[in-house]
């Protein structure tokens, strides 16, 4: 498969504040991101998750190391435009990042930036808010929305763009249950059926384990990287990294530690089931 | 009670008036503020009155809506109406009484007049912002401004400021009300106390929601640059308009009411 975002050994630090001294923020990060791959990046706040994102599509420029994408590099001014058209960023807070006050209006936006004409314009427009499910919501304005769906039309305006690529920076972070739900549906569908490219900053741990590879950061340094399956088996040292694992590791670790033999990354109740009852002595229902 | 400020708001529909092409709207309304400022007398407010009658038939959006906005602005209007009313001249409206002595026909005419003349424009323009999404409108502002561009007036610059500027006016409504009620729950008083008191009881509000709409505008300007926003410069549009016959029928009945208000001005 293809690399879509190389990174390598990428330092930043931002700049003092009112005297207090910079510490990077970013220390000798080296990441390949595969073409079609769902990447979730966990870490506690401040770890530079965050500032890593911005990389990707070229919001912050390398301070020492080197960002591509697509074989372009991010540091150039004139690739910004085609790096953004292919890596397109959901951020947080939907409120902050909704541009226009209807919701058809808002997905148009960048389509209109990038000077597409108007005939084509509509058809993506139609077509990406089918993608997101909100396809009945095109006429209202989007402060009359839940936050779920505000989010889904967020992630609407980037999809207009046909990227190869989409960076969600904590996108559920501030919805209920349900929008949680949809927004997690919705990226899942995006990576499966469309072949998008996902890389899912959170700190929730039951999103982290439905991606395909699990990016561990911690203090601006990558910790740990590989299948959630691999990653979750290290339930002590994400510990020590202030983050939580999927309650069935944590089920699984705690019987360990009573010398009981199970398998530790166990990621699904069904799973954990399926081991316990094994445990238990094989009883059939 | 924030909740209350209609004006600058949209209401989404599909009537005559919603229907309207945005630039002609603009165009009417600029006639409409014209013929209100030239309306001689009570007359002429007849005219006008009859055409807003005609805009608020054909909008979907009842007066009831507008005169909860109108609300907010009362204290323009009292204002207005008194000074109008203290400093008129003329004959005292009732000659009998002495201590009303103040209350002179012409000022009180006056009053009448700039409070009717008030409210017609606050309607007329509220009209314009209610059935136009701002979208559309600094849309319209954009292209029929556009030939200012020669004299270096930054015209899609302001535009877009416009744009967001509106989109953001519920979303920090709402964020004040949330800090009003964070406040108050750590006892601020808001209620109570003389007029210097109770503006510096405002700080506390003011202050947390400028750090916001900092926040907010920094986590915006990044997304825009993520969607590709590089300025006014080989920009297409998502909305394309078109005069039709609606336009050209409201056009006509605007420069009806405009000829009629002249010919009042001249005879």
């Amino acid at each position: 498969m293809a690399k879509i975002i190389e990174v390598s050994q990428l330092s930043f630090s931002y700049p003092e504040e009112d005297g207090n001294p910079s510490s990077p923020a970013l220390h000798d990060v080296s990441l390949d991101i595969e073409e079609g791959e769902f990447l979730a990046i966990l870490g506690h706040n401040g770890c530079g998750k965050s500032t890593l994102a911005k990389h990707f599509n070229g919001l912050l420029k390398a301070e020492s190391g080197s960002v591509k994408v697509m074989n372009m590099d991010a540091s150039e001014e004139q690739n910004l435009l085609e790096i953004r058209r292919n890596v397109g960023m959901v951020f947080q807070n939907p409120d902050n990042q909704l541009i226009a006050t209807v919701v058809d209006e808002d997905v148009a936006f960048a389509l209109e930036n990038l000077g597409v004409p108007y005939p084509e314009m509509v058809q993506r427009v139609d077509e990406a808010l089918e993608l997101v499910g909100m396809t009945k919501y095109r006429h209202h304005a989007p402060h009359r929305l839940s936050g779920g769906q505000k989010q889904r039309v967020a992630i609407a305006g980037v999809l207009a763009m046909r990227p190869r690529c989409i960076v969600l920076d904590e996108p559920t972070a501030m919805l209920d249950p349900q929008g949680r739900r949809e927004v997690m549906k919705t990226i899942r569908r995006l990576n499966r059926e469309q072949g998008i490219t996902v890389v899912l900053i959170t700190h929730y741990m039951d999103e982290a384990v439905q991606a395909d590879r699990v990016v561990v950061m911690g203090e601006g340094e990558i910790i740990l990287d590989g299948t959630p399956r691999e990653v979750f088996q290290n339930v002590g040292l994400l510990h020590s990294l202030s983050l939580d694992v999927p309650q069935t590791a944590e089920l699984m670790f705690a019987l360990r530690q009573e010398d009981i033999k199970v398998p530790i990354a166990v990621l699904s109740v069904e799973e954990c089931l399926e081991v316990l009852e094994k445990m238990l002595g094989g009883a059939k229902k | 009670m924030l909740k209350d400020v209609t004006i600058g708001q949209f209401f989404p529909g599909n009537s005559f008036v919603h229907r309207l092409d945005p630039r002609m709207k603009l165009l009417l309304t600029l006639l409409y503020v014209v013929a209100l400022f030239l309306v001689p007398d009570f007359w002429g407010f007849l005219v006008i009155g009859a055409l807003m009658g005609l805009v608020v038939a054909f909008s979907g959006i009842s007066l009831r809506v507008v005169f909860r906005g109108l609300k907010s602005l009362i204290f323009i209007i009292v204002f207005t109406a008194f000074f109008n009313i203290l400093y008129g001249g003329g004959e005292p409206l009732f000659p009998g009484i002495s201590w009303l002595g103040w209350l002179k026909a012409e000022g009180v005419r006056n009053a009448l007049f700039m409070i009717i003349r008030i409210i017609l424009l606050i309607l007329g323009t509220s009209y314009l912002t209610y059935t136009t999404s701002p979208v559309m409108l600094t849309d319209a502002m954009e292209r029929l401004f556009r030939p200012l561009k020669v004299l270096r007036i930054p015209v899609h610059e302001l535009a877009m400021m416009m744009t967001i500027a509106l989109r953001f006016i519920p979303t920090l409504i709402d964020e004040t009300d949330k800090i009003i009620n964070a406040q108050k729950a750590r006892g601020a008083d808001f209620e109570t106390g003389n007029i210097v008191r109770r503006a510096r009881a405002l700080v506390p509000i003011l202050i947390p929601l400028l750090i916001s709409a900092f926040r907010r505008a920094e986590e915006l300007a990044d997304a825009m640059e993520c969607r590709c926003y590089h300025g006014g410069e080989g920009r297409t549009r998502y909305k394309v308009y078109s005069f039709s016959w609606r336009d050209w029928v409201a056009l006509a009945l605007m420069l009806a009411a405009l000829s009629l208000i002249i010919l009042m001005v001249i005879f």
